[in-house]
């Protein structure tokens, strides 16, 4: 059933070797990742799948250095991310990762085009205006970036992120149920934008979510259950997915 | 809806912690009062009987010369009496220098003696006095000292032949000298009563007596048992003034309690809005809902205003043992809570709780059932009412026209009133003033700092104007403190001016030397120039003369013209009169001075505050044989200089002349620690105000730490440091205790201003004097007071991993 995918010439975007994570301890200790081997290749649009509680939501903040494992290494960009302190971890985080949020995704005190600068911001980075500008132009936001959040609706405020995940050219783009509250047509357009990153920049993005029909958008497939690496599926059709994913019901 | 209430009251009681320390502040507060009252009461009036337990009669309101001629008529009669009242003298000798102490009366009756000997004996003879124990800890003094008392020709040369303690603190002194020597001060004797015990009295005889005295003295005649009676009452009221004075205070810190209380629940209000409205879906009435939360404020009041009820008694218990142990001369005697300030403290606590719960609550039912169904964050923001800025404005307005008013007329009244409408216009005012000065603080911060401090205080900034009423709400607590603390300083600063002033008038010279028989030598202005903390000193020539009427042997000096020792303008004699200070002219119109065989009659003329001499006019001094040589020296002393040391160090030097050391200084010294203990009293009694308004600054950070959770974990995710994230908090707090500190200095001032001109100038002359130092200090003082209310929040908020904080709901 596993099919391993064509190397790409970008090689490993981000791996993940022995990787667990336990929450609690003694009696009440739970398990969300139970040791997970996982290359994430570059320049690709990489989805990771599974029912809730399944532990991907956990697997991606390991992989974007939000959360620090149990056990196990997480390399990104090169970086072994469990030799960094805190500090380090952060700078790493807004130097060299994007992140796209289902909710809460943008700070409310903030108009768009300053939730955009923000990563920029925090670094002390100057902002490069021509990327800005063909950003905003891309994802169609030219007129909106003196409004704040509440003024937006949520297809635009989900490109407002994906614009601020891109805006500092980070090595790879974590997107956590991006399309979770949206409608079906704010949902195609926000997952179109991603895919069109992928294939016009080679930028590397990892999605996690539970809707099928937003990982047809993407080039692999990594099926999660119960904590450990179920199975990887390259551009899989929907009945595909519908199967590898009903063989937990 | 008891299981909801419970649970709820059970899951946020963290939150209501600041809530909670509020009232129980504002609470401990009055307990604290009626504590030290009870306490201060007892002492007052322990042993107030003492002295009047053998007599008979009580005579009250007269002057020292009335009293002397009460002692008189029983002397003539074989009767009893005793002066209870003091005069200030200096008091000098046997290693003490030069002090102004209260000298009292011991009686000569036995039976009239109120105080008890601790050591040595009581007075037998005019030259022989007692000390009061712990007066004489503090003077120095000890059985067996040979002490001066008074200046000039009156000063009295006793031994120290006793220690005693006095039980009665309101008719207390530090020294007792028997009346035959006290008498020679009588005209400057402050007399509180003559106790007076007859000989056999009858009924009949007694209200002869009485008639009988009041015809002699003038004064008010009452039985020993009616004059306690009556003191006693009269101490009790002079406390109670006290106590209410305090009260005001406890009025300011609940007030501030409200808006931290509102605060708290307007926000705990605003995270559960979901909670409401899922309650309201699954069915419960508005009703329901609104007795649920207003039972849970409540018990909340109630549990607040018991645990204030439990600490200040502590507290109260724990302060009048200190006091008691560290100044005994204070007197406290032992409390006794009353159960009816409890119960008021209590309800006040309580209804103060309930009366800040009362708007929150009203918001929390307008909410619809459909909010648990909409996202998240739709609730955040509410705009300030229209109307609302503009009851604002039209106070603001209002209360400036009173105030202006109040300058023009003078009239403290609506001085008041134009100073409670126009505060309460800036209060309303605040949800549109506080985001705009935040905001323009924030810009002037970012001008300063660098470009990564700028994004966290671009951050803070953002952050403290979201919620425009709750920023308000927390910086006005902040407010109310420091504009009271501002009026405050300005006004007694300003005050401080009219008050040195008159001083200056009153005490021209800071310390007079003057020469007793042997007059002084050629060195001693030369040193006393070289005295530390002297900024100039001259030598005063005259003669030594003998004076007429009881004045007795009289320095008489010409003053010079100009001068720089004196502070103000002394009286100039006109040939043919001579100017005597009070103590030492009586009533007296005219004197005869007299030199050896010259002789002149002069007029008196009264001044005062150049020592115990006489002034004269050069042409005067010509008749009197003319100047025998240096006979004063007068002394100006440094800015800042310690009124004891100068004089000590003086005393020291014309020790050998047997010269009398004169301090004004020390009266300055002593009216101006005055001023300075009721000003720090004043500021220490608002800072609990300012301390449950920091509590409250605190509180709001920290729910609303708890609100941006999320936000927090994001700005993390996105590469915001710990550290930066600590950064942004302090910000926000600092830029909120600024915003509220900068209001309130400016309001403060300008309620200085317009009390200054209505109250003080018309009086006294003389504008506002702001105190830069104390005010700046104030601003420094509320910028680290906030930046010390952000630790506990900023520890919480940087403890959640990013991860986690996505996580939360």
């Amino acid at each position: 059933m596993t099919q391993t995918l064509p190397e790409t010439a970008l090689g490993v975007a981000a791996s993940a070797r022995s990787l667990t994570r336990t929450y609690g301890t003694g009696d009440t200790a739970v398990a969300a990742l139970r040791g997970v081997d996982l290359d994430i290749p570059a320049g690709r649009f990489t989805a990771i799948m599974g029912p809730s509680g399944s532990g991907k939501s956990t697997l991606m903040h390991c992989l974007a250095g939000l959360d620090q494992p149990t056990s196990g290494t997480v390399t990104v960009a090169g970086t072994e991310l469990h030799d960094l302190d805190d500090d380090a971890l952060t700078r790493f985080r807004r130097e060299r990762v994007g992140f796209v949020f289902q909710a809460f995704n943008l700070l409310p005190m903030l108009t768009a085009a300053q939730n955009i600068a923000l990563p920029l911001e925090l670094a002390g980075r100057e902002l490069d205006r021509a990327r800005f500008d063909a950003l905003v132009r891309t994802l169609g936001l030219a007129d909106r970036l003196g409004h704040r959040p509440s003024e937006l609706s949520g297809g635009q405020q989900q490109r407002v992120a994906i614009a601020r995940a891109l805006v500092h050219a980070p090595a790879i783009v974590f997107a956590d149920e991006p399309t979770g509250n949206l409608d079906s047509r704010s949902s195609a357009e926000v997952l179109g934008q991603l895919r069109r990153s992928v294939r016009e920049h080679q930028q590397t993005v990892v999605m996690v979510t539970h809707e099928i029909e937003a990982a047809t958008y993407a080039d692999e497939v990594v099926v999660i259950a119960d904590g450990t690496v179920r199975t990887r599926l390259v551009a899989p059709a929907t009945d595909e997915l519908v199967a590898a994913l009903g063989g937990d019901r | 809806m008891r299981t909801v209430l419970l649970a709820s009251v059970r899951t946020y009681l963290r939150r209501y912690v600041a809530g909670v320390l509020a009232v129980a502040a504002g609470v401990a507060f009055v307990v604290i009062t009626n504590g030290l009252a009870s306490a201060a009461r007892d002492g007052l009036v322990s042993g107030v009987d003492l002295p009047y337990r053998n007599a008979d009669l009580v005579v009250s309101d007269l002057d020292g010369s009335e009293a002397a001629t009460v002692v008189e008529r029983a002397r003539r009669h074989h009767d009893a009496a005793a002066v209870l009242g003091w005069t200030m003298q200096p008091v000098s000798g046997s290693g003490l220098v030069s002090r102004r102490t209260d000298v009292g009366v011991m009686a000569d009756a036995p039976s009239l003696r109120w105080q008890r000997v601790e050591q040595g004996r009581f007075p037998r003879t005019a030259g022989e006095a007692v000390v009061d124990v712990n007066a004489a800890k503090t003077l120095g003094l000890e059985v067996g000292d040979r002490i001066r008392v008074g200046a000039g020709a009156r000063a009295a040369e006793v031994v120290v032949v006793g220690a005693v303690d006095s039980p009665s603190a309101s008719v207390g002194a530090s020294l007792y000298l028997p009346w035959q020597t006290v008498a020679r001060w009588a005209s400057g004797l402050y007399v509180d009563s003559v106790a007076y015990a007859a000989r056999g009295t009858t009924q009949g005889t007694e209200a002869g007596l009485a008639a009988a005295l009041r015809a002699d003295s003038g004064g008010t005649v009452r039985t020993a048992d009616a004059f306690v009676e009556h003191r006693t009452v009269e101490l009790s009221q002079g406390v109670d003034i006290v106590g209410y004075v305090l009260l005001l205070f406890a009025a300011i810190a609940f007030f501030v309690a409200v808006l931290v209380v509102t605060n708290t629940f307007a926000i705990l209000f605003a995270q559960r809005g979901r909670d409401f409205a899922l309650l309201r879906c699954v069915g419960s009435t508005r009703g329901q809902l609104l007795r649920a939360i207003r039972l849970e404020a409540l018990a909340l009041g109630l549990a607040s205003s018991l645990l204030g009820l439990a600490t200040g008694a502590g507290l109260g218990l724990g302060a009048v043992a200190v006091v008691r142990a560290v100044v005994p001369q204070a007197r406290l005697g032992s409390v006794s809570y009353s159960p009816a300030w409890f119960l008021a403290a209590l309800v006040v606590g309580t209804g103060v709780t309930l009366v800040a719960s009362w708007l929150p609550t009203r918001r929390v039912v307008l909410v619809g059932p459909l909010a648990a169904l909409r996202p998240e964050g739709a609730a955040a923001t509410t705009p300030s009412g229209r109307r609302r800025v503009l009851a604002g404005l039209v106070l603001a307005a209002l209360g400036t026209m009173l105030l202006g008013l109040a300058v023009a007329t003078s009239a403290a009244p609506v001085l008041v009133m134009g100073g409670a409408v126009s505060f309460t216009g800036v209060l309303l005012l605040g949800p549109v003033l506080v985001p705009a000065l935040v905001r323009a603080f924030g810009r002037a911060g970012r001008r300063l700092a660098g470009r990564s401090l700028g994004s966290s205080l671009d951050l803070a900034a953002g952050n403290a104007v979201r919620n425009p009423r709750r920023t308000a709400t927390t910086t006005a607590s902040l407010v109310v403190g420091v504009t009271l603390t501002t009026a405050v300083l300005t006004g007694v600063a300003s005050a401080r001016q009219s008050v040195d002033r008159e001083m200056d008038e009153q005490y021209p010279v800071d310390v007079a030397l003057v020469a007793g028989t042997s007059g002084f030598g050629d060195t001693v202005l030369a040193d006393v120039r070289k005295t530390r903390q002297v900024a100039a000193a001259a030598a005063i020539p005259g003669v030594l003369t003998e004076v007429s009427g009881g004045v007795g042997t009289l320095d008489v000096l010409v003053a010079p013209r100009t001068t720089d020792v004196v502070r103000a303008a002394l009286p100039r004699p006109r040939p043919g009169e001579i100017v005597l200070p009070d103590d030492a002219a009586g009533d007296r119109h005219r004197v005869r001075v007299t030199v050896g065989d010259r002789s002149v009659v002069l007029r008196v003329r009264r001044g005062e505050g150049f020592g115990t001499v006489g002034l004269v006019a050069p042409r005067t001094l010509a008749r009197l044989g003319g100047a025998e040589g240096i006979r004063a020296v007068w002394v100006r002393a440094a800015g800042g200089a310690d009124a004891e040391d100068l004089t000590g160090d003086l005393g020291a030097i014309v020790t050998p002349y047997q010269a009398d050391v004169e301090s004004g200084l020390q009266n300055r010294a002593f009216v101006d620690r005055q001023l300075t203990v009721l000003t720090s009293a004043v500021v220490g009694l608002l800072a609990v105000a300012v301390v449950i308004a920091l509590v409250g600054i605190g509180n709001t950070l920290g729910l609303s730490v708890l609100e941006r959770g999320r936000e927090h974990a994001l700005l993390r995710a996105l590469g915001l440091t710990r550290r930066g994230l600590r950064t942004t908090l302090a910000f926000e707090a600092v830029l909120l205790s600024l915003v509220a500190t900068v209001v309130g200095v400016l309001l403060g001032v300008g309620y200085a201003w317009v009390g200054t001109e209505t109250l003080v100038a018309p009086v006294a002359g003389g504008g506002v004097r702001v105190p830069w130092d104390q005010l700046l200090a104030t601003v420094v003082v509320a910028g680290l007071a906030g930046l010390a209310a952000c630790v506990l929040p900023a520890r919480k908020a940087v403890r959640v991993s990013p991860g986690a904080g996505l996580a939360m709901d």
